[in-house]
């Protein structure tokens, strides 16, 4: 962890499940079951292509009576097979902005502890002061706390 | 928007007067007086403070007050609360896809 990672809006989400690693972690680079578990509950399907290298790109299109047609792309930084995945993470939530996923596939027992670590990235303007962000965040949070 | 926000608060001098308003109401003359630099300058910064819907103006006769707006602070990083949600329902889902997958054989199966 360096400093600015540190300093940039951040959030982890864990997960065990009861599944060697070496199958969770092929789950996430393999089109077929990215169809079927990368799509919000409500989609009707999704359309995933990956080019599972790093510098390789993968493009997600879930589909849904909700929100029609999302979609989210992003490209490989990491591969490293059972253990860390990274890849840039790009879609309408995120204002078309690129963030950074990072997932650390931990051995447990028979099963896996997943990491997954979305990180924001500000503007390239932005690059440098990021330590700023947390900062402002927290001044907000007590500003809006004491009324 | 969201880039006018993080444009605005690239700038060390802007994200203090952000830190000094979200303390209270000031106004641009009592701004200036903590800053080594001239009453036209800070004003330039709230300006663009300003346009990125940061701060809001209130003008009463001669007097300028100003007043930190945290919303778009909220919204700059509202996608985080989205994907928190999103992450949480699709590793549940990975986990009931993998499950319902069943061992490989030859797989330990404990």
């Amino acid at each position: 962890m360096t400093e600015t990672d540190e300093a940039a809006p951040v959030l982890v989400v864990r997960r065990e499940i009861l599944v060697p690693r070496e199958r969770v972690f092929q789950a996430w680079l393999d089109s077929e079951s990215l169809a079927r578990w990368m799509r919000p509950g409500d989609s009707t399907h999704a359309t995933v292509s990956v080019d599972p290298r790093v510098g390789g790109g993968f493009r997600i299109v879930m589909e849904g009576p909700t929100h029609g047609a999302v979609e989210h792309r992003g490209e490989y930084l990491a591969i490293e097979p059972p253990s860390l995945l990274s890849f840039t993470w790009i879609s309408r939530p995120t204002d078309h902005r690129p963030t950074v996923v990072t997932i650390e596939f931990h051995e447990q027992g028979a099963g896996t502890e997943l990491v997954l670590t979305h990180r924001g990235l500000p503007a390239k303007a932005v690059e440098g002061h990021r330590r700023g962000w947390t900062d402002i965040l927290r001044l907000v949070e007590e500003a809006l706390t004491r009324g | 928007m969201l880039d006018q926000v993080y444009g605005a608060l690239a700038d060390p001098t802007r994200r203090a007067i952000v830190g000094i308003l979200a303390e209270g109401e000031a106004n641009v003359g009592g701004l200036a007086e903590r800053f080594p630099i001239s009453l036209a300058g800070v004003s330039k910064h709230v300006k663009v403070l300003e346009r990125a819907g940061l701060v809001d103006r209130t003008v009463l006769g001669r007097e300028h007050r100003l007043r930190l707006n945290p919303e778009p602070l909220r919204e700059a990083s509202a996608w985080l609360e989205h994907y928190r949600t999103f992450w949480d329902t699709r590793l549940g889902a990975l986990e009931a896809f993998l499950l319902k997958q069943g061992p490989r054989p030859g797989e330990d199966r404990r």
